[in-house]
C-alpha cells in the first residue's frame, strides 16, 4: 500500500483538495459523508493549510482536522512577500501537523500560481519536504485566467519559477484560462476545473497503487516526471461505445482533454498512459502496439493496464520539452509589471510635483 | 582391412579418372555409402542408399529428391551405363556404382564442375508393413432407466454394444448377473456377429418380483466372443447400482403446530391472546380417531375455547385448525407442549413466549426503540462536526 499525502495550499489548493475528498465518496452524494468515509485506492492523508480561515469553513468534506488555519487572520491579499514571512514563522507547526500523519512515498502539493498563501507556501514547503522526507513530490499548480490582473500574474511567473529552483519531482500545470471552456459562470467552472483534477488524482492513485497487467509505479512516474523541463500535465478520455482502445489512447492525448494547452506529439518529452477498463476491451497487444507507435513521436511512454468494470478509460501524463504557452505568460507578466513600475514613478512623480508647491514653506500659526 | 579398403578406393579412383569421357567430367562424389546413409549436393539434390544387393548383377537402390522434384526411387546396376537424374532446372548429374560390398556401395557422382556434396547423413530405415490383422473389440455399457424401483415393478435395462476393433466379433455370448427374487425377461444369452465398427441394442426388462428391499450392486455383464481367425475375447460392463424400496404402505402421519398471535412473543400479564393450533395429516391414509393432549404452566390459563378437541378422523393432506384464548398470570418464560395422538403413533410440539408486567413494558419497548434514533443522531451530529470548521 502506498502512503501518500495529499496537501492543498491557499484557497484553490484548499478547494480542489476538498474536490478530492468529496471524489473519494464515490458514487455516495452529498449525504455520503454523514454515513460513509472515503475510500481512497491507497492510503491517502489529506491536509488542507491556509492562512485565510474563511477558505477553510468554506470547504464540506475535508475532515475539520484536516484542515490547518496557519494564523495570519485575513489572508496574506496576494502578496507573496508577505507570504513567505508568514510561512517561515510558521514553519515548525506546519511540518509538525504534516508528520503527525505518518511518513510518505509520494506527496501531491496542490497550489494555485497567483494567489498569495498557496503561491508563496508551495516553493519553501518543497524545500522543507524534501529535507523531512524520501518521498517524490508532485506540484500540481493552477495557473490564473489572464484577465485576473497583474498582480496574479506576476505572482504566477515569481512562483512557478522559485518553484522549479527547488526540483520538485514534477509539476503539473492546470490552466484556468484553458479550461474556461468548462462553464460559463466562474463558480461553475471552478467546481468542473476541481473535480476533473480530482478525478484524474484519484485514478493516478489507484494505477500506481494497483497490481496491474502491465505495471506502472512509482518508478515509472518519477521516470516520466523527469521528463523535458520537469513540467508537464495531464490527459484523460474515455472511450465512445464503439471505440477501439486505440483511439481511447490516441484520444487521452488530445488538446481537448489536457489541462493545459500544448502539443504532446510536438513537445511531449516522456508520457505514462493509464489504461482501466472491462477486461474485454483490453487487447494487449494492440495497446502494446500504438503505445510503441506513440514512443516513436513522443519519446519513452510507460503504460499501466488496470482491469475495472466499465468502457475504458486512459489517463495520460506528460512532462514536456518546451513550454511555448508558459513563454507567453512570463512576456505578459513582464509587460504587466513594467506597466505597474511606470504607473508608480508617475504617480511619485505628480505627488513631488505637488509637494514641490510647499517647498521652502512653513505652516503659520 | 582399413588399408586395404583405401587401396580399392584409390585404385579405383584412379580407374575412373583415367575413363573420363563423358559431357561432364567433373566428379563430385566417389565413395563407399551404407544403407541408410545419403549425401547431399549442392544444398539441394539429396541421394540416399536404400537397399544392396550382392546378386549374379550387384545392384544399389537409390532414393533421390531435390527443389520441387518429390522422391523418386531408382536402381542403378554396377557396370550399367550411368543414370542421369535432371533437376528442376534442367541440369543433370550421373550416377554410377562402381562396386558392392555386403551392405555397402561404392558409386560415383559427376556433374557441374563447381558442385560438392554439402552434407553426409544417416536416416531412419523405413518399416516394414506389418500384415493387418483383423480383432474385433466390444465395448459394453450398461444403463438402468431407473436406478431406484419398488418392490412389483420393472426396469428396463439396456446394453449398448460397440465393435471398437477392426474385425468381426462372432459367437458372441452374454453373460449378465440375476439378482434373487427378480426375473429378466427377453434377455438373450447369445448375440449375432458384430461387425467392425458395428454397434448393437439390446434391451430387456427386469422384473422386481419378490427381492428383499436394499441397495443391490449388479455386478458386470460379461461378453465372451471370437475373432473370425477363432481366438476368444472378452469384455466387461461397468457395474450398477440398483435400489428396491418395500412396496408403498398407506399410512396417516400427523403433524402439529401452534401459533401464538404476536409480533414478538411476548405478552402482558393478565391479557388475554389468541393461540392457534393446527393439526395436518401429512401422510397418505386417513386417519382413525385423532386425539389432542395438552400441557400447558401452572399460571396460564385458557379462558376461552376447547383446547383438547377430539376428531373422528383427518383425511391425508387434510387439516384441522382451532384457536383458543389465553391468559398468562406470572412474568417469564412460559412454554406450551401439545401431544396429537392417533391410532398407535403420536406427534408433539412446543411453542414458547415472554410475559411482561404491563404498563412499564411498553415505556421499555419505546425506550429501546429510541436508542438506536438517539444514536443515529449523535452520531449525525459527530459527523457533522467532524466537518465543520
Ligand atoms: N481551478 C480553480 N482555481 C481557483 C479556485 N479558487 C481560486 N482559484 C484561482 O486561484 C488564484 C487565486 O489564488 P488563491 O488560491 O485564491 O490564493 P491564496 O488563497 O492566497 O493562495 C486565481 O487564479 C483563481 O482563479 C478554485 O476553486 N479552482
Ligand atoms: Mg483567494
Amino acid at each position: 500500500m502506498l502512503n501518500i499525502l495529499i496537501l492543498g495550499l491557499g484557497q484553490c489548493g484548499n478547494r480542489v483538495l476538498d474536490a478530492v475528498n468529496r471524489e473519494a465518496f464515490g458514487s455516495g452524494g452529498t449525504f455520503a459523508k454523514y454515513y460513509s468515509r472515503q475510500k481512497f485506492p491507497a492510503s491517502v492523508k489529506t491536509i488542507a493549510v491556509n492562512t485565510a480561515i474563511n477558505d477553510l469553513k468554506g470547504l464540506t468534506d475535508t475532515l475539520a482536522r484536516d484542515r490547518f488555519h496557519v494564523p495570519h487572520l485575513h489572508g496574506v491579499g496576494a502578496n507573496r512577500t508577505l507570504g513567505k514571512k508568514v510561512f517561515e514563522d510558521n514553519k515548525e507547526q506546519i511540518m509538525s501537523e504534516i508528520d503527525k500523519r505518518g511518513s510518505f512515498e509520494l506527496i501531491f502539493l496542490i497550489t494555485s500560481a497567483a494567489g498569495g498563501s498557496g503561491s508563496s507556501f508551495a516553493p519553501l514547503l518543497v524545500k522543507e519536504l524534501k529535507k523531512a522526507y524520501n518521498a517524490q513530490i508532485i506540484c500540481i499548480m493552477v495557473l490564473p485566467f489572464r484577465e485576473e490582473g497583474s498582480i496574479f500574474m506576476q505572482n504566477t511567473a515569481f512562483c512557478i519559477r522559485e518553484l522549479v529552483e527547488e526540483r520538485p519531482n514534477g509539476i503539473l500545470l492546470v490552466d484556468n484560462q484553458y479550461l474556461k471552456k468548462y462553464a460559463g459562470d466562474i463558480k461553475s467552472a471552478y467546481d468542473k476545473i476541481n473535480t476533473t483534477v480530482a478525478r484524474r488524482v484519484l485514478f493516478m492513485i489507484e494505477a500506481l497503487n494497483s497490481e496491474m497487467l502491465m505495471v506502472t509505479d512509482l518508478g515509472d512516474l518519477k521516470t516520466v516526471m523527469n521528463g523535458g523541463i520537469g513540467i508537464g500535465t495531464m490527459g484523460y478520455y474515455e472511450a465512445t461505445k464503439d471505440g477501439t482502445i486505440k483511439s481511447a489512447i490516441l484520444g487521452s492525448f488530445k488538446p481537448s482533454g489536457l489541462l493545459f494547452p500544448a502539443n504532446v506529439y510536438d513537445e511531449g518529452a516522456r508520457a505514462m498512459l493509464i489504461i482501466k477498463g472491462d477486461k474485454k476491451y483490453l487487447d494487449l497487444d494492440l495497446i502494446t502496439k500504438t503505445v510503441e507507435e506513440l514512443s516513436t513521436e513522443v519519446g519513452q511512454v510507460f503504460k499501466g493496464v488496470l482491469v475495472k468494470k466499465g468502457r475504458p478509460k486512459v489517463l495520460s501524463l506528460f512532462t514536456l520539452n518546451s513550454v511555448p504557452e508558459l513563454e507567453k505568460l512570463y512576456a505578459t507578466a513582464a509587460n504587466a509589471i513594467r506597466f505597474e513600475m511606470d504607473k508608480r514613478e508617475q504617480s511619485k512623480k505628480q505627488l513631488d510635483d505637488a509637494f514641490a508647491h510647499i517647498d521652502e514653506l512653513e505652516p503659520i500659526y | 582391412m582399413n588399408g586395404g579398403r583405401i587401396l580399392v578406393i584409390a585404385t579405383l579412383f584412379m580407374l575412373a579418372y583415367s575413363m573420363m569421357a563423358t559431357a561432364t567430367d567433373h566428379i563430385i562424389f566417389g565413395q563407399y555409402l551404407r544403407v541408410n546413409e545419403g549425401i547431399e549436393i549442392n544444398y539441394d539434390i539429396k541421394i540416399e542408399v536404400v537397399e544392396v544387393k550382392e546378386a549374379t548383377v550387384d545392384s544399389a537402390k537409390f532414393r533421390i529428391s531435390s527443389y520441387m522434384l518429390p522422391e523418386k526411387t531408382y536402381t542403378v546396376f554396377k557396370g550399367d551405363t550411368p543414370l542421369k537424374y535432371e533437376t528442376r532446372d534442367g541440369i543433370s548429374i550421373y550416377i554410377e556404382v562402381i562396386s558392392v560390398q555386403g551392405k555397402t556401395v561404392f558409386f560415383e557422382v559427376k556433374g557441374p564442375d563447381e558442385w560438392r556434396v554439402s552434407n553426409y547423413y544417416e536416416f531412419e530405415p523405413e518399416e516394414a508393413e506389418t500384415e493387418a490383422v483383423t480383432v474385433p473389440k466390444l465395448e459394453i455399457a450398461r444403463t438402468l432407466d431407473i436406478s431406484s424401483v419398488q418392490q412389483g415393478q420393472t426396469v428396463k435395462v439396456t446394453l449398448k454394444i460397440k465393435n471398437d476393433g477392426n474385425g468381426t466379433a462372432k459367437e458372441i455370448n452374454l453373460d449378465e448377473p440375476t439378482i434373487k427374487g427378480t426375473y429378466k425377461e427377453g434377455c438373450p444369452a447369445t448375440l449375432d456377429d458384430i461387425a467392425a465398427g458395428a454397434t448393437e441394442r439390446v434391451s430387456y426388462d427386469l422384473k422386481i418380483v419378490d427381492a428383499e428391499p436394499g441397495t443391490y450392486e449388479l455386478t458386470p455383464t460379461l461378453l465372451n466372443y471370437k475373432s473370425e481367425s477363432g481366438a476368444s475375447y472378452s469384455s466387461e460392463s461397468s457395474s450398477s447400482v440398483l435400489v428396491i424400496a418395500a412396496k408403498a404402505v398407506s399410512v396417516p402421519k400427523l403433524e402439529i403446530k401452534i401459533t401464538i398471535e404476536s409480533g414478538d412473543d411476548v405478552m402482558i400479564c393478565g391479557e388475554r391472546f389468541p393461540a392457534t393450533i393446527r393439526i395436518d395429516n401429512i401422510g397418505n391414509a386417513t386417519t382413525g380417531r385423532v386425539t389432542t393432549k395438552s400441557r400447558l404452566p401452572d399460571d396460564l390459563r385458557v379462558v376461552d375455547g376447547e383446547i383438547d378437541p377430539v376428531y373422528e378422523s383427518i383425511k391425508p393432506g387434510d387439516y384441522e385448525e382451532y384457536e383458543v384464548m389465553l391468559i398468562a398470570y406470572e412474568p417469564g418464560k412460559h412454554i406450551i407442549e401439545m401431544d396429537v395422538l392417533w391410532a398407535d403413533d403420536e406427534a408433539s410440539t412446543s411453542a414458547e413466549f415472554w410475559a411482561e408486567r404491563s404498563g412499564f413494558d411498553k415505556y421499555y419497548i419505546y425506550i429501546l426503540a429510541a436508542i438506536p434514533i438517539l444514536l443515529l443522531l449523535l452520531w449525525l451530529i459527530k459527523r457533522r462536526r467532524e466537518y465543520s470548521f
